[in-house]
């Protein structure tokens, strides 16, 4: 049977405890929590997804050539050749 | 004397030491661009921002030592030029209770079950609506978000790197987070992307997700 006040104590650490900024000792007792609860364990699923889409939504490198250049020629001004390797 | 502050004194660098920037610190411009887009208004200053950068770490390029991560190295260099090119002032905002905006996510879960899209992370492709949404955050919240979910620092590093205390960092992250999912959950509703009263098998189970 679920414990409410439980899992709002559990839910409320859900971004601390993705970002590994909590204790220990409260980690695990969050982890034991997430194994019994289905419905929390669901919350920080999804909160999960959301990061890892998040984290594989930066702009593709490709997106930097035209900057690179403009770096590229600035760096020149400076003596820099970037066929010196 | 001073040879930090004049570029016409610096040693040259040696081609050696040109194929070590182009191999470690050129390749890392992707990186910079997006915390220069972090600390600044709009994309315009951020690649001005960029290059400036280029050119101070390059300028510097002696002081890096190898084998240590040149990321941070290029973003603390990215960070002072922020600061010295523009006085800005810092706003002061009212600390956002962190359990309170991890409880609002649980909430926008339920929404997005009730939506039919709670499983919208995993199976729909989000990733121009995710950079869209990012570029459209308040800046306070985007420079965090971009600083932490994108690039991986951790609450301390950008709280050094943005000059504000941990506590912001926290309740700015997780407030722009929450702004973020808004965004995104409002887009699949509007793109029709929704399935009102289809949960899927997986949905169902937390149809009736607590807490509130």
């Amino acid at each position: 049977m679920r414990n409410r006040a439980e899992c709002e104590a559990v839910v409320g650490r859900l971004w601390p405890f993705l970002d590994g900024a909590i204790p220990e000792s409260d980690r695990e007792r969050i982890v034991g929590h997430l194994e019994r609860c289905d419905n929390c364990s669901s919350h920080f699923a999804f909160a999960r997804s959301f990061l890892e889409a998040v984290r594989q939504a930066k702009m593709s490198t490709d997106q930097y050539v035209s900057l690179r250049v403009r770096v590229m020629r600035s760096l020149s001004t400076r003596g820099f050749s970037e066929s010196a390797k | 004397m001073d040879g930090e502050r004049t570029p016409s004194k610096q040693p040259p660098l040696d081609r050696d030491a040109h194929a070590e920037f182009t191999r470690v610190a050129l390749p890392l411009l992707p990186s910079v661009a997006r915390v220069a887009f972090a600390l600044s208004e709009d994309q315009s200053d951020a690649d001005d921002l960029v290059q400036e950068t280029y050119l101070r770490a390059l300028k510097h390029w002696n002081t890096f030592a190898p084998g240590t991560d040149c990321k941070r190295w290029l973003s603390t260099i990215c960070r002072n030029a922020f600061y010295e090119q523009r006085r800005r002032q810092l706003r002061m905002e009212p600390t956002e209770d962190e359990q309170l905006e991890s409880l609002a996510a649980a909430r926008l879960h339920n929404s997005a079950v009730a939506a039919g899209v709670g499983d919208m992370f995993d199976q729909l492709d989000l990733g121009p609506a995710i950079v869209r949404a990012i570029a459209a955050l308040d800046p306070v919240f985007r420079s965090v978000l971009i600083l932490s979910d994108e690039e991986g620092f951790s609450y301390e590093e950008i709280s050094e790197m943005l000059s504000i205390p941990l506590g912001t960092v926290r309740s700015r992250l997780y407030r722009g987070r929450r702004k973020l999912q808004e965004a995104l959950l409002a887009y699949a509703v509007d793109a029709g992307l929704a399935r009102p009263g289809r949960p899927s098998p997986t949905e169902r189970q937390v149809k009736n997700a607590e807490p509130r």
